[in-house]
This record gives C-alpha cells, sequence and structure tokens, in this order.
C-alpha cells in the first residue's frame, strides 16, 4: 500500500475496525459481495486467516456455488487502522490486471471493492496460487542450490517487470501530473508520512530526505516498480517461483529503485548476497540481462539510501499507529526498536551516494 | 520502539486481554497472564525510562552544540540554547527526554542551515566542517540509543516462530 500522500483515498470508517477484524462479520461481508459479484448464492468453506501480516489482512477459503463449482480464493483487507491506513485498493488492482497474461506471474483478480460499502474499508478477492512463501528475516535451510535457483527466476522476473510498456494499461493512471517526475513522487510520499506529528524527530532522516528529493537522479527508463520487491515477497513451489506478490506499494519510477530493495541484507538473512547465495555484480549482470536496463552504479548507490529511509517510514509509521492511531498490536510497537542501527546506516549510504 | 511508556505498558496488558488470555483455557496459564497484567500496572504506577542513557544523551548534543557555536564564528547562524541545557533541570525522565527531542530538532535546524546556499556562501569550507561534524555527532547520539537495543527478534515477531 502506498504511503496516502500518493494514494486514493479510500471511505473507511476508523470506528469500524474492531468489526474488520471479527472474522465472522467478514466472512458475512464476504458472502453479500460474491453473491452479487458473482450473480449467485456462493457458499463459503475453510475460512481462515492465511497469514499474520503486518499490513493487509489476508484469508483463505473455498467457494462453492449450486452449479457445483468450486474455487479456491485469498482475500485481503485493508485494515481502517493499519500500518499504511487510510488504504486504497486500486495500486493492486491495476497490478494485478495490467500484469495478468505477462511473464510476471501474479495471482488472477477475482473482485475488488474499493469503496469499503460490505466492510467498512477496501479488500479484493483474487485466485489462490500454490507455493510457500520463502522467510527473508533469517538465514534459509533451503540448500544453496535450490536458493541459487530461486534468485536467479527473482532477478529475471524483475528484469520482466521492467521491460513492459505500462502505457496503455491501468498502472499508467498511477502516473502523476504531466511535469512531475513519477520517482521525486514517491519519495516526497515518504517524506510526508515522516514529517507526521509522532513520538520522535530523526534529524538525519530529515535533512537527508530532503537530499533524497534534491538529488533524485533522472532513471534510465521510466518504468513499472514493485516497490517491495524482496525476498518474502513471492510464492515458489518445486523450485518455481509461482507468484510475485505484496503490490500494494507499485508505482512508476527509476528500476533501480527495486533492484536497491532486493538487496537490503534484512530482506537476504543479513547477508549482503542475494537470497545469501547470489552476488551483488552476479545480481547486476543477471538483471541487466533480464531488463536490457544499464544500471548505474551512482544511482544504485542512491537507491540504497533510499530504501534505508523508506525502511525508516516504513517503521516510524508502525509507531504512529500504535501510538497516535491506537492500533492494538505489540509487533507495532516494537518495529521502530532498530531506528538507531537503520538511522547511522542511512548516514553511510548517504555518503556513499554522494 | 514506542517511545510512550504509558502507552507500551497499556498496548502490553491489551494484547494479554485480546489476543492471548482468549486462547488460554488452562486455569494455570490464565493464573500467570492475569499476574503478568498486575505487575505490568505495577510497572505503569512506579517505574519510567531510564533517565541515565537519556541525560547521556542531552550531553552528546550539548557537546556537539556548542562546538558549532564555536565553529561557526561569527557566521549568522539558528539560535544555539544556554549550555549546559541539563543544568537546574527537573531529573525526572519525562523533563530530559523532553530536553533530547528539543535538542534534535536544535541539531536538525543546525544542519539544515550547514548545508543551505546561505551558509556556504558566507563560508563553504567552515560550513562544510560544520555539516560533516553534525553528522558524526548524531551518530554517536544514536550510539547510546544502540546501546540500549535489545537483539533484532524481527523473524520471531514476523513468523511467530522461536529463532531460526
Amino acid at each position: 500500500m502506498a504511503p496516502p500522500e500518493r494514494s486514493a483515498q479510500s471511505m473507511q470508517d476508523p470506528t469500524r475496525a474492531a468489526v474488520v477484524l471479527d472474522e465472522n462479520t467478514v466472512r458475512s461481508a464476504l458472502e453479500r459481495h460474491l453473491r452479487r459479484e458473482l450473480g449467485s448464492a456462493v457458499n463459503i468453506d475453510g475460512f481462515e486467516r492465511k497469514s499474520s501480516g503486518f499490513s493487509w489482512i489476508t484469508y483463505s477459503f473455498v467457494t462453492s456455488t449450486t452449479a457445483g463449482t468450486s474455487r479456491r480464493l485469498i482475500l485481503r483487507v485493508g485494515p481502517p487502522n493499519g500500518l499504511f491506513a487510510p488504504y486504497s485498493v486500486l495500486p493492486q488492482v491495476y497490478a494485478l490486471q495490467s500484469l495478468s497474461g505477462t511473464r510476471v506471474p501474479v495471482p488472477g483478480l477475482v473482485s475488488f471493492d474499493q469503496g469499503g460499502s460490505e466492510l467498512g474499508c477496501p479488500f479484493f478477492v483474487c485466485e489462490h496460487v500454490e507455493g510457500d512463501v520463502p522467510v527473508p528475516w533469517a538465514g534459509s535451510k533451503l540448500d544453496e542450490g535450490h536458493r541459487r535457483d530461486i534468485a536467479g527466476q527473482f532477478i529475471a522476473i524483475l528484469g520482466e517487470l521492467h521491460r513492459l510498456d505500462f502505457r496503455g494499461t491501468q498502472l499508467a493512471s498511477l502516473h502523476g501530473g504531466a511535469e512531475e517526475r513519477d520517482e521525486v513522487r514517491a519519495i516526497a510520499g515518504w517524506r510526508a508520512s515522516l514529517a507526521r506529528p509522532t513520538a520522535r524527530y530523526y534529524p538525519l532522516l530529515d535533512w537527508g530526505g530532503r537530499w533524497l528529493l534534491d538529488n533524485c537522479p533522472l532513471p534510465p527508463r521510466r518504468t513499472i516498480v514493485h516497490g517491495d520487491y524482496r525476498i518474502g515477497n513471492f510464492l515458489e513451489r518445486e523450485k518455481r517461483i509461482t507468484a510475485i506478490l505484496d503490490w500494494e506499494l507499485v508505482h512508476l519510477g527509476d528500476p533501480h529503485e527495486d533492484l536497491a530493495w532486493a538487496l537490503v541484507p534484512t530482506f537476504n538473512g543479513r547477508s549482503k548476497k542475494l537470497y545469501g547465495v547470489l552476488e551483488r555484480e552476479e545480481v547486476v549482470d543477471c538483471y541487466q540481462r533480464a531488463s536490457g536496463v544499464q544500471i548505474s552504479a551512482k544511482s544504485l548507490a542512491y537507491y540504497e539510501a533510499f530504501a534505508l529511509y523508506q525502511a525508516a517510514a516504513i517503521q516510524m509509521r508502525a509507531v504512529r499507529a500504535f501510538e497516535v492511531d491506537n492500533f492494538n498490536d505489540m509487533r507495532m510497537a516494537v518495529m521502530a526498536s532498530q531506528m538507531a542501527s537503520i538511522v547511522r546506516a542511512f548516514d553511510r549510504a548517504l555518503e556513499a551516494a554522494a | 520502539m514506542s517511545a510512550s511508556f504509558d502507552r507500551l505498558i497499556d498496548g502490553m496488558i491489551e494484547a494479554l486481554r485480546s489476543h492471548v488470555l482468549p486462547r488460554s483455557g488452562d486455569e494455570f496459564v490464565r493464573g500467570q497472564i492475569f499476574s503478568t497484567i498486575f505487575a505490568l500496572n505495577g510497572l505503569k504506577l512506579t517505574a519510567d525510562w531510564k533517565a541515565g542513557p537519556l541525560l547521556e544523551q542531552v550531553r552528546v548534543q550539548d557537546a556537539a552544540l556548542a562546538e558549532v557555536g564555536r565553529l561557526a564564528g561569527s557566521m549568522e547562524h539558528p539560535p544555539i540554547p544556554t549550555l549546559p541545557r541539563t543544568e537546574g533541570a527537573a531529573a525526572d525522565s519525562a523533563a530530559v527526554e523532553a530536553l533530547r527531542d528539543d535538542g534534535d530538532r536544535i541539531l536538525g535546524e543546525l544542519l539544515f542551515w550547514a548545508s543551505n546556499e546561505g551558509a556556504r556562501a558566507a563560508n563553504p569550507a567552515i560550513a562544510r566542517e560544520i555539516e560533516l561534524f553534525l553528522r558524526r555527532s548524531i551518530c554517536e547520539q544514536l550510539k547510546v540509543e544502540l546501546a540500549m537495543t535489545p537483539k533484532s527478534m524481527l523473524h520471531q515477531i514476523a513468523t511467530g516462530e522461536e529463532g531460526a
């Protein structure tokens, strides 16, 4: 989900937060929605919360109709007081619509409700895709050969994403004004997010954010940017990536942004190698072949600083959700516990990028 | 970490009441949870953040402010408060925390000033020296926070599994 500064405002009612988290209410609303969308009575079975994600809430379920057909589906709900509230479902919907049938594997979109008429907050339904989500925070137990296979596919798919011509697709609507640079807009969004009143002011983040705005390089070409492209945001099955997930931060911008984010050590078991196996040089070579984009060392350094800035902004949003919006999730309260190390790393990254 | 001690305690109690208690059917386990809630309520009434590390951060900030004043000499710069700021100040944590937060804002203003056109036009070498000094000093202050930061449990928090 994009920060509110760069996403459509939804019609959410914060007082319905508790209602949204009640599974029976969610299920009833889903039944009404699917009945209307599919035009026939629908039974929902095996309804369960799928994961404990930090932002969108995910449920899996099976629908069956009177005609005897059944489908396994996924529901994703943007809670009114979640990490990036207020949510818009549109960036993810546009991504799933625009990428369907391309070489970037995504779940098929079934339906969506941006207005929140059923639940009080936006949600969408998509096809279930078989596969497991790798855990990015700790060293993987998978063998090195397996991880090399996956890391290679992961970069090749990123190259395919950045090759796509977004003009003429729904994603083109994410473009700002005619004169506005989309990559600068992405930075300004996080900067506005950090400027919101919260518990702590970090002078280096404020100053460094200004530096990022003033020194944003021109992209080699403007592409679709996933915005959270990392180990842990895809499904894999039998050594094949079956779907790229979590398109909430998708936007238009500089392809270096996705590559730099994927290389953040936090998402690679604290390793500087992608998935703990692919050296940075290998990643760049593989990516350049797949995308046709010539990587600039200076732009990559810039976006590595930006990645840390974004990570800091996300953590501060979590604290704000807990302290200001009273979102009672202790994971939000402790998320910013690594701020000191992130801000120090950000300062070093700025020095490298200058 | 949440900056508000009281809000953190309230959040812990709410997490135990809303998420842990409803899934705990064992009488002994429920007794443990209620005892923990009682202890947390006690902490809220009697405890606060440690003042020592906050005072250390204010001391690092004051040293930086003094040095910036010296380096800037006759250059026009944002105001620097009378130092040391803790002299005569109340010793309670909330007051020291407010001083620390105020110091961060002053350092931010000085950092923006040192890197803006005006300061660079007045004395580019000194302006650059102040900018680099301030960045180093702010990182020194962050070291004090790092010393108080527990080892990351991101994996456990994100997955709900014991350490890998």
